[in-house]
C-alpha cells in the first residue's frame, strides 16, 4: 500500500513538471483546425502549413493584403523579354542558419520544386516554366518555353519561398520539420498535433518583428477554439465558426478581420449526363436556388454573393453580375423545365417520357464552409421546383477521389475552388479547358468549348494585362451563359484577434498570414 | 505460472496478426485514395503514379500484408503516407500523451469510484447509496463529448480555472482526465457495492461477525479484498475503454494524443499509420488482459494457473 501511495505521489510530480505553458506579452498563440502535413513550401499546399513556412520563408515578390505587387527578397524586377523575367535581389541577407542569400539559392529553391522527379506539388502552376538562369550573385532570371502571362503572378506565392540550401542539404528529409529561410521569424519546435513555435528573428532585413514568439496550437473543435479565444488562452482564431462571429463583432474585447477571399464554391453539373447536358435545365436549376438567402441566413453573412465564376481580387475578374441574370425565380425555373418538355406529375415532381427527374448529387462534406449544409438547402429549393435530388455524402477522402474519376458517377456536386495565385489563369485553365478533364486536371463538369479554349490559350501566351482582363472577361461571358456551374458563394477571410492584438491585417489569399507587422500592446 | 504466462503471450500473436489482417482488409475496402489526397488539388496523373509506386502501394494487397508482418517483427511499423515519417516515430510521440491521460483517468476513476462503492454497500438503500446511484445513473448515461463541454464552458470560460484545451501543466489534465473518469467511476461504484454487498452474505464474514470483529474491519479488510476480483475485471475493460473513449475526449479537449492520431490517420487514409495504432492499442488490450487474469492470482490465492 505505502508502494502505492509512494508512486502516485511521484506520478502526480511528473505531471506538474512537464512543461509549463505560460503566456506573455510577446507571445502570440493562435488557433487553427489543423496541424500541417510538413513544413516544406514544396511538398505542403494546404493553409496550415503555409500560414507557418509563410513567415519562416520569403517570396521574391509577394501580393500584398490590397492585392499590390511588392518586393521581398527581390528589389525590383523586369521583363527581359516575353519569355524571360529578371529579378534584381536584395544584398547582404542571410539564412536563419547564418548562410548568404544570394541568386544560387533562388535557382536551388526553384529547381527542386519544378525540376526534381517526381516535382514539388506546386510545379504543375508554374506550367511552362523552362529554367532558373543565374545572371550574376545578385541577379536572377526565371524563363518560360513561351509567353507566360502567369508568371509574374506565380512568383508572388508563399510555396515560392526561398529555403537555405545549406540546411536543406545538410538536413535532408528533415528538413520537412526544420524549415529555415530568411523571414521574420525563425523555426523553433513542432510538437505534431500540438503547437508549432516561432521567434523572432533578431537580424531580420526589415528591422526585428514586434513579437518575440508566435505559437500555433492545432485546436480541431470549432467550439473549443471559440473558447479558447473567449478564454484569452489564445489570441488570434482562424477560420472561426460563422455561427460565433456575431458575438465577436459585438464584444469590445476581440476584433474580426475580414477581407474578400478568392474562393469560390460551386454546385457544378456533370454535363456529359442527360438532362443536365441541357442549357435549359441547368439554368432552370439555378433560378430554383435562393443564393442571397443561402449566404445571408445559412452562412450568416461570412460569405459574399458571387458575381462570376471567379472572386473580385482575381487577375481576371470580371462583374457578369450572375445575382441578377439568374435571381431566385421558382416560377421561371418550372417554366424552364416544363421548357425543356418535363411536366409536373401529381406528386409534383417533374416528369419527361413517364421518368421522374431524380438527380444524383455528390456534395463535397466537412472540407469547405457549411458545405453539407448547403448541399440540403439546395436539395429543398430543388425539391420545390420538381427535381428530387439524392445526396451521397462521403467524408473528404472518398469525395475527393470521386470527383477525380472519369467518368465522373454523379449528375451534381459541389466544389469549392481557390485561385491560389490570384490570377484567372490559375483556376480557368484548369476547370474550364476541354483537354483538362479529371483525372488530369480539374475540369470535373467535362465542360468542352473550342472558343473558350482558343481564349484561354491566347490568355495565358498573352503578356499584356489589360488585353489579358479583355480575353477573360469574354469567357467569364460565355461561361455565366452555358453555365456549366452554379456559383454559390464567395467566400471572405475572417480572422479574430484579441482587442490587443495590433497592426493584422486580413489576406485575400487564405494561405498568407503575414504576422511580421503585429504586436501586442502592453 | 511462467508456463501459463508464455502460453498465453504466444497466443497474443496469432490475435494481433489476425487484428491486423482484418484491418488491411477494411482499409482496402474503404474507397479514397490516399496518395491523391495526399499531393492534393496540384497533383498530375504522372505524381500520383510515381509517388504510389515509391510508396509501394502499387503492389498486391497479400504481399503488402506479408511486408508488413515481416517489418513488424523486426520492430518496423512502416511509413506514414501523409508525414513520410516511421509510423513507429509518430506513435512514439503521441501513445505518451494517450498513456498519460488514461493514467491519471484511471487513477480518478479508483479514488473516487471505490470508497463511493464502499460506502454504498456499508449502509445500502440509504442517503449515501442512493445519491451514489443516481449520480453513477447519470454518470453513464452523458456521453463523454457533451460533458466535456459543459465543464469547459463551466469550469474554463466561467470560472476560468482549466485551460480550455491542450497539454501541459497539471492544469490540462484535471478536466479531460475527469470526464474520461466519469463513466468509469460510476462502473467502479456499482461494481464494487454490488460484489461487496454478495460476499458480505458469505458464511466466513458471519463468522467474522459473530467471533465480535468490528463492522468496519470486517468491510475493508476481510471482504473488500475478495470483492475486488470483479472490480479488476471492470478495471481492466475500462482501461480498454479509456483508450478508445479517448478518441471524443481528445478530439474536444485538444489533447494530442493516439486517439486524435487514429480520427487524423483514418480521414487521411493512412493506412499505415492506422495499422499501427490498431496493432498498438490492440496490444494494450492483450496485455492489460493478461495482467488482469495474473492479479486475480494475488486477490485471491485460492486462483490457480494451469
Amino acid at each position: 500500500m505505502k508502494r502505492g501511495i509512494t508512486s502516485l505521489v511521484a506520478m502526480i510530480g511528473i505531471l506538474a513538471t512537464t512543461l509549463v505553458w505560460a503566456q506573455s506579452a510577446d507571445e502570440l498563440v493562435i488557433v487553427r483546425p489543423s496541424d500541417p502535413v510538413s513544413l516544406d513550401a514544396q511538398e505542403e499546399t494546404t493553409a496550415p502549413g503555409a500560414w507557418v513556412f509563410g513567415n519562416v520563408i520569403e517570396p521574391l515578390i509577394t501580393l500584398n493584403a490590397d492585392m499590390e505587387i511588392e518586393g521581398r527578397l527581390a528589389e525590383r524586377w523586369e521583363f527581359v523579354d516575353d519569355t524571360r523575367l529578371r529579378f534584381y535581389l536584395r544584398e547582404g541577407i542571410e539564412f536563419h542558419d547564418g548562410t548568404p542569400f544570394n541568386a544560387e539559392a533562388v535557382k536551388f529553391t526553384w529547381d527542386r520544386s519544378l525540376f526534381a522527379d517526381p516535382p514539388g506539388r506546386w510545379a504543375s502552376l508554374a506550367g511552362p516554366i523552362a529554367s532558373v538562369d543565374v545572371v550574376d550573385e545578385y541577379t536572377v532570371d526565371i524563363v518560360a518555353e513561351k509567353p507566360y502571362g502567369p508568371l509574374l503572378l506565380t512568383s508572388t506565392m508563399v510555396y515560392t519561398g526561398v529555403v537555405s540550401p545549406a540546411a536543406v542539404e545538410r538536413l535532408g528529409e528533415d528538413y520537412a520539420r526544420n524549415p529555415v529561410g530568411t523571414g521574420p521569424f525563425k523555426f523553433v519546435e513542432w510538437r505534431t498535433n500540438e503547437s508549432i513555435t516561432l521567434e523572432a528573428n533578431d537580424d531580420y532585413w526589415r528591422g526585428r518583428p514586434e513579437l518575440d514568439r508566435v505559437v500555433f496550437r492545432t485546436v480541431p473543435e470549432a467550439g473549443a477554439r471559440t473558447l479558447a479565444l473567449q478564454s484569452g488562452e489564445a489570441d488570434m482564431l482562424l477560420k472561426p465558426n460563422p455561427a460565433d462571429l456575431a458575438s465577436f463583432e459585438s464584444s469590445e474585447a476581440f476584433d474580426v478581420h475580414a477581407a474578400t477571399g478568392l474562393r469560390v464554391f460551386y454546385l457544378g453539373f456533370n454535363l456529359e449526363r442527360a438532362p443536365l447536358d441541357e442549357p435549359l435545365v441547368r439554368q432552370a436549376i439555378a433560378h430554383a436556388i435562393d443564393v442571397p438567402g443561402i449566404v445571408e441566413n445559412l452562412l450568416e453573412d461570412a460569405a459574399t454573393v458571387p458575381t462570376s465564376v471567379i472572386s473580385p481580387g482575381v487577375l481576371g475578374y470580371a462583374d457578369m453580375n450572375l445575382d441578377e441574370r439568374y435571381p431566385y425565380d421558382p416560377d421561371a425555373a418550372i417554366a424552364l423545365l416544363e421548357e425543356a418538355g418535363f411536366t409536373q406529375n401529381d406528386a409534383g415532381i417533374m416528369e419527361r417520357d413517364g421518368e421522374e427527374l431524380t438527380l444524383q448529387m455528390l456534395p463535397a462534406a466537412g472540407r469547405y464552409l457549411q458545405d453539407q449544409e448547403v448541399a440540403e438547402v439546395i436539395q429543398e429549393f430543388l425539391r420545390q421546383a420538381g427535381i428530387q435530388v439524392e445526396l451521397n455524402v462521403f467524408e473528404w477522402a472518398t469525395t475527393f477521389t470521386e470527383l477525380r474519376e472519369d467518368p465522373l458517377q454523379y449528375d451534381m456536386f459541389s466544389f469549392g475552388w481557390l485561385t491560389t495565385t490570384a490570377d484567372a489563369d490559375y483556376t480557368m485553365y484548369s476547370n474550364f479547358r476541354s483537354d483538362q478533364f479529371p483525372p488530369e486536371s480539374w475540369n470535373s463538369w467535362r465542360y468542352a468549348n473550342d472558343e473558350v479554349d482558343e481564349l484561354l490559350t491566347q490568355a495565358r501566351e498573352e503578356t499584356d494585362v489589360a488585353t489579358r482582363e479583355g480575353l477573360y472577361a469574354d469567357v467569364q461571358a460565355i461561361l455565366a451563359e452555358d453555365l456549366p456551374a452554379v456559383p454559390i458563394y464567395n467566400t471572405i477571410e475572417v480572422t479574430v484577434v484579441g482587442a490587443d492584438v495590433e497592426g493584422f491585417e486580413p489576406h485575400p489569399i487564405e494561405y498568407n498570414l503575414d504576422l511580421y507587422p503585429v504586436s501586442k500592446a502592453e | 505460472m511462467l508456463a501459463y504466462l508464455i502460453r498465453r503471450i504466444l497466443l497474443a500473436v496469432p490475435i494481433l496478426l489476425g487484428v491486423v489482417a482484418v484491418v488491411v482488409a477494411s482499409l482496402e475496402i474503404v474507397p479514397g485514395d490516399p496518395v491523391a489526397l495526399m499531393l492534393g488539388e496540384f497533383a498530375t496523373p504522372e505524381s500520383i503514379e510515381a509517388t504510389r509506386t515509391e510508396l509501394g502501394l502499387d503492389r498486391p494487397l497479400v504481399v503488402r500484408y506479408v511486408d508488413y508482418v515481416a517489418g513488424v517483427f523486426q520492430g518496423d511499423l512502416g511509413t506514414s503516407i501523409k508525414d513520410r515519417r516511421p509510423v513507429a516515430t509518430i506513435i512514439g510521440e503521441t501513445l505518451p500523451a494517450t498513456a498519460q491521460l488514461a493514467a491519471v483517468a484511471i487513477l480518478v476513476a479508483l479514488a473516487v469510484g471505490l470508497p463511493l462503492g464502499v460506502a454504498s454497500a456499508a449502509r445500502p438503500h440509504g442517503v449515501v447509496d442512493n445519491a451514489v446511484r443516481v449520480l453513477s445513473l447519470a454518470g453513464l448515461s452523458m456521453p463523454v463529448f457533451w460533458t466535456g463541454l459543459v465543464f469547459i464552458v463551466f469550469f474554463s470560460v466561467e470560472l476560468g480555472w482549466f485551460p480550455v484545451a491542450g497539454r501541459g501543466t497539471w492544469r490540462h489534465y484535471v478536466l479531460p482526465s475527469v470526464t474520461l473518469a466519469l463513466p468509469s467511476i460510476a462502473i467502479l461504484a456499482r461494481m464494487t457495492r454490488a460484489s461487496l454487498l454478495e460476499v458480505l452474505q458469505e458464511d466466513y464474514v458471519r463468522t467474522a461477525r459473530s467471533k465480535g470483529v468490528g463492522s468496519l474491519q470486517i468491510l475493508y479488510k476481510h471482504a473488500l479484498r475478495n470483492a475486488l476480483i470483479p472490480v479488476v475485471t471492470a478495471l481492466g475493460l475500462q482501461l480498454g475503454q479509456m483508450l478508445g473513449g479517448a478518441v471524443l475526449t481528445e478530439t474536444v479537449f485538444s489533447w494530442p494524443g493516439l486517439g486524435r492520431l487514429t480520427v487524423f490517420a483514418i480521414f487521411n487514409r493512412d493506412y499505415l499509420l492506422v495499422q499501427g495504432v490498431v496493432l498498438v492499442l490492440a496490444t494494450v488490450y492483450v496485455t492489460v488482459n493478461l495482467l488482469v487474469d495474473v492479479s486475480y492470482g494475488f486477490l485471491d490465492p485460492r486462483v490457480r494457473y494451469a
